[in-house]
């Protein structure tokens, strides 16, 4: 114990396979939460979603319950969601609106800021340690939060760099999706998909650069929609639909142009001028409305970004192109909560938001024909890994053929495992820093 | 204001038939029959928050048409689709059916009532509960289906895996 474990953590990891105990050992998982989860930026929500003061958006950080909240002044804080005196959570619900903050069981009560407001009959602490203006008897705020274009990141670790380091290029993934509004800004539209998943947190966030399962994985959605409109009469027009559908079915050469980028800390994205959404039709009056706002030249570099999945490692997946985002929670070591949440473009056709709609329950949910064999196929993972037959998990794909382009940043061909790589890279990173004693 | 429709408004156990049938349908796991009790225009709405109000601008865990119908039906099944390697099995009850105070189809009705479905899958029962609203429109088939919402008790819970057929 007294070396942190690092030894042992350095033999999960080989060049090019990865052990099955970063999936499936229960102490790797707590490690994690200690190691990658309390000190990466980890996603927490949209501003959008607390528009007023006094409005409030509960969620996890790790296993850290927090509170997101609008300030009177109109800043975003992100607090502790956890009562200053015996530590029970401040809300069950997961958004509102409150006035500042009451707790259930004794009545202490919070400013929005998280300033402790009052305590019942406090004669009772006369002469005690206690102090109304001792920040350890107000609620904690997070060590570190920012918002990036409206996304908001926070960090339980005071020595982490800034956002803007954290997330280097993949920034561009959010600059991308604010910039698709001709008003510069999006905002969430709606509620989140929820969507739980039985297997650990890497399998879905590792899922969404590999190329190679795409074909595979989501052929048969594909086959029956093509079996369908081949049954139609003649020059039946394709439905938007089958833009969605179909281009899952793209061939391995396909998704090899697409590209892999990989970043900095884990992040990595597909595509980036073509993708899987280069197709979509127009929408009539969304380009006229780009044109107004930017002029032609910076309409058409905005919409020339095309990047299908940037992982924000490991938290936070999003796809500029369709303003659609994932979230990523992990609950234990085989269980995963994956949230969709989706974003309505500020002065763009209303039809924009609901392509993005359309696409996010065509492909993410629940009960879609592509969300679900994912899901099937991550649960057979970590049902197979059980198995003592292989422990070491295969990520070999394109080894040694990636290019550096600079800035710690690197390239390959769309179906290779360099972001797999990538993220197991910045996952030893994180597991073996030195940890603050 | 049933007065200015076509057809005089079935009476319950009529309208019990015709819910139980759709359920059969789903029981049997037969949904090439399924669709067919909806009209060609017909949707299914099955929405991830209890007071949803539109399912085009809004995520849900189902919105389908009659082209998602008619893919769905073909990919169910599919040997090629991992989440389709396991027997699907379904276990409907139906009650409290009545008709609803307001609202529904000008040419038809609207019918509420409770639902809980069993589904077995992947070795595992799972049990959801909630509310139909089924608006219902007189054809010279009979009955047919122009809409139905399920509202799943827990449809924004954390709690939901792959849900691999209608309920």
């Amino acid at each position: 114990m007294t070396d942190n474990h690092t030894q042992q953590i350095r033999d999960l990891v080989r060049k090019d396979s990865v052990h099955r105990d970063l999936y499936v050992n229960p102490e790797v998982f707590e490690l994690e939460m200690d190691r990658i989860w309390s000190k990466a930026w980890i996603f927490v929500g949209h501003d959008s979603q607390v528009p007023k003061a006094g409005d409030f958006y509960a969620t996890e950080i790790g296993r850290e319950p927090v509170i997101m909240v609008r300030q009177t002044n109109g800043e975003v804080r992100v607090l502790h969601n956890r009562c200053a005196h015996k530590g029970a959570k401040l809300t069950g619900r997961s958004q509102g609106n409150c006035k500042g903050f009451r707790c259930a069981y004794h009545g202490w009560t919070y400013k929005l800021d998280g300033r402790l407001a009052g305590v019942p009959a406090r004669k009772g602490y006369d002469g005690t340690p206690f102090d109304m203006k001792d920040p350890k008897f107000s609620l904690r705020p997070v060590a570190q939060a920012d918002s990036y274009r409206g996304f908001v990141f926070a960090t339980l670790d005071p020595h982490a760099p800034p956002l803007p380091e954290f997330l280097d290029d993949a920034a561009a993934t959010l600059d991308n999706i604010a910039d698709r509004a001709p008003e510069g800004e999006v905002e969430v539209a709606g509620p989140p998909l929820r969507y739980l998943h039985n297997c650990n947190w890497k399998m879905f966030v590792e899922n969404l650069n590999d190329a190679m399962h795409p074909m595979v994985a989501h052929a048969s959605v594909g086959n029956a929609a093509r079996r369908y409109m081949e049954e139609q009469p003649e020059g039946t027009v394709y439905p938007p639909e089958a833009e969605i559908i179909f281009p899952f079915g793209s061939s391995y050469e396909f998704f090899d142009k697409m590209k892999i980028t990989a970043l900095p800390n884990g992040h990595a994205y597909m595509g980036g001028e073509v993708s899987i959404h280069s197709d979509y039709s127009d929408v009539p009056g969304y380009m006229d409305a780009m044109v107004k706002a930017y002029g032609e030249d910076r309409t058409k570099k905005i919409l020339s970004q095309n990047r299908h999945n940037t992982i924000f490692y490991p938290s936070f997946t999003a796809k500029d192109a369709v303003q659609a985002v994932r979230v990523c929670r992990p609950i234990a070591v085989d269980k995963t909560m994956i949230e969709s949440w989706h974003f309505r473009l500020k002065g763009a056709p209303e039809q924009m938001l609901k392509r993005t709609i359309l696409y996010s329950r065509l492909i993410n949910s629940n009960a879609s024909m592509v969300g679900p064999d994912d899901w099937d196929c991550y649960t057979r993972i970590q049902e197979g890994l059980a198995s003592d037959a292989k422990v070491w998990l295969d990520a070999s794909r394109g080894l040694g053929q990636e290019e550096d382009t600079g800035a710690g940043r690197r390239k390959s061909f769309g179906t290779s495992d360099l972001s797999y790589r990538n993220q197991i890279g910045a996952w030893l990173q994180y597991m073996t820093s030195e940890v603050a004693a | 204001m049933t007065a200015q429709k076509k057809h005089a408004a079935p009476d319950l156990a009529t309208i019990e038939d015709f819910l139980y049938r759709e359920a059969d349908c789903l029981d049997r796991v037969d949904l090439d029959a399924w669709f067919q009790l909806y009209t060609e225009d017909g949707t299914y709405w099955m929405p991830v928050s209890p007071d949803q109000q539109s399912p085009e601008t809004e995520i849900s865990i189902f919105y389908d048409d009659r082209l998602l119908m008619e893919i769905r039906r073909r990919n169910f099944g599919d040997e090629w689709a991992a989440s389709m390697d396991y027997d699907v099995r379904c276990s409907h009850l139906i009650g409290n059916i009545r008709y609803a105070p307001e609202g529904g189809p000008a040419d038809g009705w609207r019918v509420l009532s409770n639902f809980q479905a069993a589904i077995y899958y992947r070795g595992t029962t799972t049990f959801y509960a909630g509310r139909y609203t089924h608006d219902l429109v007189s054809t010279a088939d009979g009955l047919k289906i122009r809409h139905k919402r399920v509202d799943l008790l827990n449809c924004d819970s954390a709690e939901l895996g792959s849900i691999m057929i209608y309920l």
